[in-house]
């Protein structure tokens, strides 16, 4: 343990203790928490939202929220205690000798200044005015050093990319080389690839300043391959502190082994376990497929979202197909497509061989009845005005299942049940006092209630914390093994596509890249696409290869050649679905 | 021009025609769907006038020729577009033979004069009380105290014109009561005569700038609050940034673009306030000559005042569409940075 | 800061919560639970009771006061209220405890029929306005296209034209109106802000999960407008219908102040026209003038706070803890 507890550190917590008052009484965020961060080390700090990780790290700079306030404990950085600086000693303190690195790189940077001023502006804060030769040479040598030519000074925020804008924070971080830097989720809002460039990038820099690393996460993949040590917390308290292999290979505390197996893994164990004998499809009137796609394309303006795709789900037996992209891919767009929301610009979309787009009442009524979706946003998905009830009931009668208002009471409350909820606790409340595992769980328990054949599930867990995610994926994987549901299963992530899914399409910028059986594609991936995101994600394996920051550059770069190439590497087929390339 | 993007250009131009052709064609329109003849009008004048008019009809029938009104309507109406594209809006009825333009001409420089002065001080001052009313490092005594001084906002100008003018004017009598300048002085360039201005103006901008300023103050707070949230000002804390630049720079630059916009909005509604202001302190300026013209029943005056007044208000919308891409980058699209951009 | 909170037990089984002790504490406490019920609002009372003060003294004025004393001659002339003096040395009586204007009429009556009308012209107007907002700005935002081109750029070009320029223009033309007129003429300029306003929330609102959802569950479109949308709309309705309000009698007394609008019913606009035109400001007849200048004043007030208080209703960042 001798690393945990260096002689000279960078940072040392001491007690720290950080209280809320709130309407209903005063919260502890933080509670007693000590701590060091050696030079030159990188410290995460994992936890789900709530669990105190970005308090703590706030706190270190005064930059608590009000009314939080700290109400015991010290904080020495670099042998200064910050809670004892005055405002003026603090202000000099940040940047200088404490950086911090946002978590909404989108919306960091102030839209009307250019890059290269806001880089000076700290320069100058704390070393007075500075000939422009000097500050112009030393913003050029920064973004370079974050990979970023020289021209990008003379952009405005909303000429940059969110990689390249994480970037500039992070060259913002290192511009004073300061002692320490705060990196609050810096990649949480990016794509696999570019989270791989960011993250190497950052630790990058970081070694040649020699400065320490707090990094706020709660992807314990990420962190494996991030940090040096590793602490967990957990309501405010630290319950686990240790290097990261110990961590990850001998977790102690029962919270740290959760967070460890809820991490899906391609090829480890499956976190479903599957029924003894599958329900069968619910029996279907017609011949034609239950969903085909007929070379349909949609372009929005100049850019074509989705290249022509033609598919067909036949639904005689319950399949689950992943549709696998990053940002920008078009699978979203292709949900829409299937939901009928937006029409294909050309190609059909069929639905039991109607077209989507141009069906009558009483058929688009059907198409409803039997085409329902989970969407990506918990949150956005119940009307704030009403009881969340009204999400399950109102198209429980719409759609004429209701026999009574008690026949409508208890297909909620078996639905709720079938989900893991407690209907008596969640049926009448108002979503703002659900959390978002809650919502996304009601929004599924309303798919089982209505029982359609198909069920287009966007993005379900993206939002939900990660403890989360494993329960309700295999909420959706039982409404096909129980219920017979077929489902389409649009998704970034390869790791839970991979145990959910029959079927796996790749999509890149529109295109197909790879597609087939899930052992294949992502077992064993062919497509030097499907192979590059597999690459970037993240293990919680120590001894798994994660690049260097100039591979993760490389790659980055070649992500454009991909968007040239049009090439489709199909592999094995399954019986229920063929897509035609 | 100025990398100011073409369909934006466009956009806003086509806003500003439309804006004065739908103006002149309502000024036009509104009229005619009455049933009084403006030329029976002008003879009763002159009949009050003269006791009585000998051959009324042959006289009402060169009045309406000298009017217009004998022609179909089409060609009164493009000829009517044309005359106000070309600021002609016919001879007054009250004043006749004087053209219309001839009165609005001697009236407008007052009325201008007097917008663009109260405008900016509200916009001005009302903004950076608003931004120091949201800011944390306020004193609270005067985050208190501001918006004590706010609650007149949504007063129209004329109430606190009347309030004003009893006070300083009929009680305290500190100030003149009525015109734009005094009676005594000769209207030239002598200190007399700016002097005298300047005394008759204080009242009516003053009575504007007390009503208006704390509507753009409750804005520019509710702005600079949103603003205090965001991602951008956090991290120019974390920079160490000194707050006042952060105030400045970070929020105040930010949250005074939709004001910007808000007074493209609002500017109408101010500028007919002042119309009133002008009215009830008879001053020289449109709001009179409007006033005089309603007492007069001289239509062609009141069109004409109007469709000028809702031409100055179309005229500074456009402008400050014009000059907002100057202060928000992201209208602007810079050529040098596109092409950067291009070359990536 | 001292903590005498250790010796309370906490109310609540969690651990992690305990009352709030100190004074400061409990005082944030309060603050907070105001930050949850966003209605209960001080600012939001203050407003409609000073607007309900109007009406009421409508009201009590029709029960309890002579209304015949509103017509001309029925009094002295320029009475004074009681306890002042006018310039002939008059002094005000019980029978006009608030005055007389140059015609005789009695201010008690003039205003409590005045300021009742001037609120009635400013609700129907915008009440008008709001409906014909609500219409344009739904039909804008769903059926889009060049239905929604069309709507847009006319309520830009309608923003920015001063209604009351187009106004005067109208009521001169067309010499005496009644108040319900008026109120419709001030209908026609006061729908731009809301159909700008809803037009906007649709549109961002279309893409909100609960309205795919509302989609998905078969939900026609009727039913997403008016039982999905409308009330989430609610505040901000509220919050446009308010300054609709302040815009029409601010457009409405401006036309009276010009002489125009009705010409024989009593309103605050024209009691201040009459006032002017007397030259009241200079033989210091203060009441005449300046009693209903405060009404209007009173109203404003009362409308900017309702209006203030909506503001932090649908804007839960204004409300500072």
């Amino acid at each position: 343990m001798n690393d945990l507890t260096p002689d000279d550190p960078v940072l040392r917590i001491t007690d720290l203790s950080i209280d809320f008052p709130t309407a209903k009484g005063v919260v502890h965020a933080v509670t007693d928490l000590s701590l060091a961060v050696a030079k030159g080390r990188r410290v995460g700090f994992i936890g789900e939202s709530g669990s105190g990780k970005t308090t703590t790290a706030l706190a270190v700079m005064q930059m608590l929220a009000p009314p939080g306030r700290v109400t015991g404990g010290e904080v020495i950085l670099g042998g200064t205690d910050m809670l004892a600086l005055s405002e003026d000693e603090m202000r000099r303190a940040r940047l200088s000798k404490v950086s911090y690195i946002p978590q909404g790189a989108m919306n960091s940077l102030n839209p009307i200044m250019r890059i290269e001023d806001q880089l000076w502006d700290g320069v100058t804060a704390h070393e007075g005015a500075r000939p422009a030769e000097e500050l112009k040479r030393r913003s050029d040598a920064v973004l370079e050093s974050v990979g970023l030519p020289a021209r990008v000074g003379r952009l405005y925020p909303h000429e940059l990319s969110g990689g390249m804008k994480q970037r500039v924070c992070i060259a913002l971080g290192v511009i004073l080389s300061p002692d320490l830097i705060i990196a609050d989720e810096p990649t949480s809002a990016l794509d696999v690839v570019t989270q791989r460039h960011v993250m190497q990038t950052l630790k990058d820099v970081q070694a040649r300043i020699g400065a320490g690393l707090i990094l706020i996460g709660h992807d314990m993949g990420l962190m494996a391959q991030s940090v040096d040590e590793l602490a967990v917390l957990k309501d405010g308290v630290l319950v686990e502190h240790g290097t990261v292999r110990q961590i990850i290979e001998a977790p102690a505390h029962p919270y740290t082994k959760d967070l460890i197996s809820s991490v899906p893994l391609v090829g480890g164990p499956s976190f479903l376990d599957a029924a003894a004998t599958p329900a069968a499809a619910p029996p279907r009137e017609t011949e034609a497929p239950l969903l085909e796609f007929r070379g349909v394309t949609k372009r929005y303006g100049d850019v074509t979202a989705l290249q022509p795709m033609s598919f067909a789900l036949t639904g005689d037996v319950p399949k689950i197909v992943s549709i696998v992209g990053q940002s920008g891919s078009g699978k979203s767009t292709m949900g829409s497509l299937m939901l009928g929301f937006t029409p294909p610009t050309e190609g059909q979309v069929l639905y039991e061989g109607a077209d989507v787009s141009k069906m009558g009442q009483a058929a688009a009524l059907d198409f409803r009845k039997n085409v329902q979706a989970v969407f990506q946003d918990p949150y956005a998905c119940f009307n704030p005005f009403y009881r969340v009830d009204h999400a399950l009931k109102f198209p429980y009668r719409r759609f004429g299942y209701a026999k009574s208002d008690a026949h409508v009471q208890e297909k909620m409350e078996e639905a709720c049940e079938a989900v893991g909820l407690d209907p008596a606790l969640i049926l009448r409340r108002y979503p703002h006092q659900l959390s978002g595992g809650q919502r996304q769980r009601l929004i599924v328990a309303r798919a089982l209630m209505l029982s359609p054949k198909l069920l287009i599930a966007d993005e379900p867990v993206s939002m939900v914390d990660a403890s989360l995610r494993a329960t309700i994926l295999k909420n959706i994987h039982d409404l096909k093994d129980r219920y017979g549901i077929s489902i389409l299963y649009i998704t970034h992530d390869l790791a839970t596509a991979y145990h959910v899914s029959d079927y796996v399409i790749v999509l890149y910028q529109g295109h197909v890249a790879e597609a087939g059986p899930p052992r294949e594609v992502i077992g064993d991936p062919q497509h030097p696409y499907t192979r590059m995101l597999i690459d970037s994600i993240p293990w919680p394996d120590l001894d798994r290869g994660w690049g260097t920051p100039s591979t993760a550059q490389e790659d980055a770069e070649r992500l454009d050649r991909f968007a040239r190439e049009t090439r489709t590497v199909m592999r094995g087929g399954i019986e229920g679905f063929t897509l035609s390339a | 021009m100025f990398g100011i993007p073409r369909s934006y250009l466009l956009n806003r131009l086509l806003t500003l025609v439309l804006t004065i052709v739908i103006a002149a064609t309502l000024i036009w329109i509104i009229p005619r769907l009455s049933p009084v003849d403006p030329a029976e009008i002008a003879l009763g004048r002159m009949a009050s006038g003269a006791g009585s008019v000998a051959g009324s009809d042959q006289i009402l029938e060169t009045l309406r020729a000298q009017m217009g009104i004998d022609q179909p309507l089409v060609v009164q109406y493009l000829k009517y577009i044309g005359g106000v594209l070309t600021l002609d809006f016919g001879l007054s009825t009250a004043s006749f033979p004087t053209p219309v333009s001839q009165l609005i001409a001697a009236a407008l420089p007052w009325t201008l004069g007097l917008m663009i002065l109260s405008l900016i001080i509200t916009f001005v001052v009302g903004n950076a009380l608003g931004a120091f009313m949201a800011w944390d490092r306020t004193p609270k005594l005067a985050r208190v105290a501001i918006p004590a001084a706010m609650i007149f906002t949504s007063v129209p100008p004329i109430l606190s014109g009347l309030l004003l003018m009893w006070l300083f004017a009929a009680k305290l009598r500190w100030l003149p009561l009525t015109g734009a300048y005094g009676l005594t002085v000769e209207p030239g360039w002598s200190w007399a005569f700016v002097g005298s201005v300047i005394e008759h103006g204080i009242l009516p901008a003053l009575s504007i700038v007390v009503v208006t300023f704390g509507f753009w103050a409750l804005g520019m707070r509710g702005l600079m609050v949103s603003v205090q949230g965001e991602d951008y000002v956090k991290l120019a804390e974390a920079k160490g940034l000194r707050p006042r630049y952060i105030l400045y720079k970070y929020m105040i630059r930010n949250a005074i673009l939709p004001q910007i916009t808000a007074f493209a909005l609002k500017v109408g509604l101010l500028v007919a306030g002042q119309v009133l202001v002008e009215r009830i302190f008879a001053y020289n300026g449109m709001g009179k000559l409007l006033y005089d013209a309603i007492l007069n029943q001289d239509f062609p005056v009141i069109q004409g005042v109007s469709y000028v007044i809702i031409l100055i208000t179309a005229l500074s919308v456009f402008l400050v569409d014009l000059l907002y891409p100057l202060i928000d980058p992201r209208i602007r699209r810079d050529a040098r940075a596109a092409k950067a951009e291009a070359e990536a | 800061m001292t903590d005498k909170s250790t010796d309370v037990t906490p109310p609540h089984a969690d651990g992690d919560l305990r009352a709030p002790a100190t004074r400061e504490e409990r005082r944030a406490a309060k603050r907070a639970r105001r930050f949850e019920n966003p209605w209960m609002n001080p600012k939001l009372y203050w407003g409609a009771g000073l607007l309900l003060g109007i009406v009421a003294l409508g009201l009590l004025g029709r029960l309890f006061w002579d209304m015949d004393s509103v017509f001309t001659g029925a009094n002295l002339l320029k009475l004074p209220p009681v306890g002042f003096e006018n310039l002939r040395g008059q002094a005000g009586t019980f029978a006009n405890p608030l005055g007389t204007d140059g015609a005789g009429r009695d201010m008690v009556a003039l205003l409590s029929l005045g300021a009742p009308n001037t609120l009635y012209v400013g609700l129907l107007a915008s009440l008008i306005g709001m409906s014909l907002g609500i219409a344009l700005g739904f039909t804008a935002g769903f059926v889009g296209g060049r239905v929604d081109d069309v709507i847009r750029v006319l309520s830009d070009v309608m923003i920015t034209i001063p209604p009351l320029l187009i106004l005067v223009v109208v009521q001169s033309v067309f010499g005496d109106v009644s108040l319900t007129l008026m109120a419709l003429l001030i209908a026609g300029f006061v729908w731009q802000s809301p159909t700008r306003l809803i037009r906007a929330q649709v549109l961002s609102m279309r893409e909100a999960g609960y309205v795919q959802m509302a989609r998905l569950s078969g939900a026609s479109t009727p039913h997403i407008m008016f039982r999905e949308m409308l009330p989430n709309l609610v505040p901000y309705l509220f919050g446009s219908f308010i300054a609709s309000v302040t815009t029409s009698i601010v457009t409405a007394v401006g036309l009276e102040v010009l002489g125009l609008g009705p010409q024989r019913v009593p309103t605050l606009g024209r009691t201040i026209y009459e006032a002017i035109d007397a030259g009241a400001l200079i033989q210091n007849l203060w009441w005449w003038w300046g009693l209903p200048t405060l009404l209007l004043i009173v109203m404003f007030l009362g409308l900017l706070l309702v209006n203030l208080g909506l503001d932090e209703v649908s804007n839960p960042r204004l409300r500072k803890l």
